[in-house]
């Protein structure tokens, strides 16, 4: 198991996942991502136990990659017309 | 900030830039200027700092994505020196922050960067730093 990752780490994954969420076209899942990454590190922020904090950890960074391949897969058929909560 | 103003002027040529960097320029030679007499400088100085620092349109803004961003009451006082922590934010809050102001004006904060802001002022200046090198 990793050893408990640092603030710096844990910060760190919380912007890749906020910039990975900017990458997407679909405003939806956009605007998921975003809502729920907020809603999951706020929800562990309490965790003390080191094998919890790791765990989490490691399932925050598989989701960022599933969420950076979505992205490219989702670029690929973006609409062409704005979504309108974005006008 | 002079150091960083000479730069500007010596590698950008537009026009607009220099017309920014000419008045704020202008402004610190008087401050210079009148550094000779005493008493008469306490007036202007302050006000020259405010001005060369970052443009009042962008703190404001900061103001407002930091206001929006921890759902403060509208009465609540933010001054440019408020820091983050002041107003109950916490480090995610921070990263929160930091985004939203990334959006608003377009640009990229780096990972050194970030851990320097704590206050208003601050981020400000450093939103001035990125916009003025982007452009």
């Amino acid at each position: 198991m990793a050893t408990k990752p640092t603030r710096r780490e844990v910060l760190s994954l919380f912007r890749s996942l906020m910039r990975t969420a900017r990458e997407f076209t679909d405003y939806n899942i956009r605007e998921y991502t975003k809502r729920r990454t907020v809603d999951a590190f706020r929800h562990n922020r309490k965790l003390s136990d080191p094998a919890e904090v790791a765990a989490a950890f490691a399932d925050g960074k598989s989701q960022l990659g599933v969420a950076k391949r979505q992205a490219v897969v989702y670029s690929l058929y973006a609409p062409s017309i704005k979504s309108v909560m974005e006008m | 900030m002079a150091s960083v103003s000479a730069n500007f002027v010596c590698s950008r040529t537009s026009v607009r830039l220099l017309n920014q960097m000419m008045t704020s320029k202008s402004l610190r030679l008087a401050t210079v200027g009148w550094g000779r007499t005493p008493g008469f400088p306490r007036l202007t100085s302050s006000r020259f700092q405010i001005s060369c620092a970052a443009k009042k349109e962008t703190v404001d803004k900061v103001c407002e994505i930091v206001r929006k961003q921890l759902a403060l009451p509208a009465d609540k006082e933010i001054t440019p020196q408020t820091t983050f922590t002041d107003l109950g934010a916490d480090s995610l809050d921070t990263v929160e922050i930091v985004m939203g102001l990334e959006e608003e004006f377009d640009i990229t904060v780096q990972e050194d960067n970030q851990d320097n802001i704590s206050c208003i002022q601050e981020a400000a200046d450093l939103i001035e730093q990125l916009v003025a090198s982007k452009s």
